[in-house]
């Protein structure tokens, strides 16, 4: 085939992809979210673990996920890249509100840590949400669904990145949000990205569904 | 056109459907899923038992076993992530080399999101390897969950309680595991002592609500009690509830957004098809342009 067939061929290949992307975008056949969510899936081939020496290791304040005492994280997460999706943001801090549900970022460009929470790189379920569009448009999370096992996600803290791998990706109606699933103990450092999916429902102004990737630390 | 050109074209369309077929396919993929993994520590709780070589390998599989070499009373190892499945645990003294027959093997059946501790525990002259089920579901929230391994033949039988103030487990036999237990979050100083006067040992701790605790109360080197605190795994005191508010609707409002996947699937596929027809339909016109 000659260069210009090529071209043509590879033009139309181009703008079709394009096209059905677009034409589907939002419309994914309700996959039934799944009432069995992905339980701790984490990721085989770590390689094996040291033990921890009996003397001394592990005495003393074991638990806090890099959270000091009074709930001030040491290096907070400052930057969130997963080049899957060409996601590259900031990243802003996230709390519960009066009612006890995670506040969201306030910029449809970035994303939040959830900062009453654990620290991305410490033992537990660090927990990143953002927006899947603005009132105009796509925003930071526009794509986390197209998330697949394996993919990676990095979060700066300081001058380090940590590093995770994408487990799974579930979808659940918000009126059935598995809590224990996404927010509950973890034996090893996980990560949870978090957004809307599903219809939008135009008098709630709200989706009904969110998605939540499951990610563990490399 | 010759026979050989249009095999060639048709190889070419075959192949551009192929490609919009799986950008199809990925679109409209059910939830990724990874293989399903359940986690394993292992630890020596054994007081007279000497050091060990440690070996976990698949039953009936093909790899070579995982070693953890010079494994000595107290220690415990960090959980292993490992596939599902049914895996051995031996133990040999350490430096054996790994074709004499081991000393103790039990076996652990790995289930999906499960963890759990493979022990040596007792006498040496009465040396097992235990299963122990871990529970790393969330406490209730504002709580923290502790238990106590009491592998401290000093003191065979003991209590642990906050000093000064509520039990938290009472009359722990050596070589058992208590159920995990709820108690209030905070900076404690815990007491094990062993029943009828016998050897105390205290330890200062941070326990933080959300948190899934053991506390490991051995035979201290030097005499009387020791008692270390694991984190099992960690979560959060107060985790958000229900779902989030992350979307405004705006990519939502277009009705092409409405349109069934399947059907912008075929629509995508049928533009496909149309531009490379397209394609072609220009290409042989200037060939033939060309060739006049």
């Amino acid at each position: 085939m000659g260069a210009g067939a090529a071209a043509a061929v590879l033009v139309g290949v181009l703008v079709a992809v394009a096209t059905g992307a677009y034409l589907s975008r939002g419309g994914h056949a309700p996959v039934a979210a799944r009432s069995v969510p992905p339980v701790v899936v984490v990721s085989p081939g770590r390689g094996p673990a040291g033990f921890v020496p009996s003397d001394g290791a592990g005495t003393g304040g074991a638990g806090g996920g890099g959270v000091a005492g009074d709930g001030v994280a040491v290096d907070p997460p400052t930057r969130l890249r997963i080049p899957a999706i060409h996601v590259d943001a900031g990243l802003e801090l996230l709390h519960l509100d009066a009612s006890g549900t995670m506040t969201t970022p306030q910029d449809w460009a970035r994303a939040g840590w959830f900062a009453d929470g654990v620290a991305p790189g410490e033992v537990g379920p660090a927990v990143i949400a953002g927006h899947v569009d603005s009132k105009t448009g796509p925003a930071v999370f526009a794509q986390l669904d197209r998330l697949h096992a394996g993919d990676l996600v990095e979060v700066q803290r300081a001058a380090r990145w940590v590093a995770f791998r994408v487990v799974a990706v579930g979808r659940y109606p918000k009126n059935a949000f598995p809590t224990a699933e996404v927010y509950g103990p973890t034996p090893d450092p996980q990560l949870r990205l978090i957004t809307c999916g599903g219809t939008f429902d135009s008098a709630q102004r709200s989706y009904v569904d969110n998605t939540v990737v499951y990610a563990v630390a490399t | 056109m010759s026979g050989r050109l249009i095999l060639r074209r048709l190889g070419a369309f075959g192949a551009v459907l192929s490609v919009a077929a799986a950008v199809c396919a990925i679109d409209t993929a059910p939830a990724a899923a990874a293989a399903p993994v359940g986690y394993v520590r292992l630890a020596h709780l054994s007081p007279d038992t000497p050091d060990v070589d440690v070996y976990l390998s698949t039953v009936g599989g093909t790899g070579a076993p995982q070693v953890f070499p010079g494994v000595g009373y107290g220690v415990v190892s960090k959980y292993l992530p490992l596939p599902t499945g049914t895996y051995a645990v031996s133990m040999r003294l350490a430096g054996a080399p790994a074709t004499d027959p081991p000393v103790l093997t039990t076996n652990v059946t790995v289930a999906d999101g499960k963890a759990y501790s493979v022990a040596g525990v007792g006498k040496h002259a009465d040396l097992g390897l235990k299963v122990i089920d871990d529970d790393l579901s969330p406490p209730p929230s504002g709580k923290a969950k502790v238990r106590v391994v009491q592998a401290s033949v000093r003191a065979p039988v003991l209590n642990l309680s906050i000093a000064g103030g509520a039990s938290i487990a009472s009359n722990v036999s050596f070589a058992t595991t208590t159920d995990y237990l709820q108690v209030q979050p905070g900076r404690w100083t815990l007491r094990a002592e062993g029943v009828n006067g016998g050897p105390a040992g205290t330890l200062g701790v941070h326990l933080d609500s959300g948190n899934v605790y053991s506390v490991l109360v051995l035979d201290a080197k030097n005499g009387g009690l020791s008692a270390e605190l694991r984190l099992d795994a960690a979560g959060m005191g107060k985790p958000p509830t229900g779902g989030v508010q992350t979307g405004a609707g705006g990519t939502s409002r277009s009705p092409l957004s409405r349109v069934p996947a399947g059907i912008g699937a075929l629509a995508g596929t049928g533009v496909v098809v149309l531009l490379c027809v397209a394609g072609l339909v220009a290409y042989q016109r200037r060939r033939q342009l060309a060739s006049r």
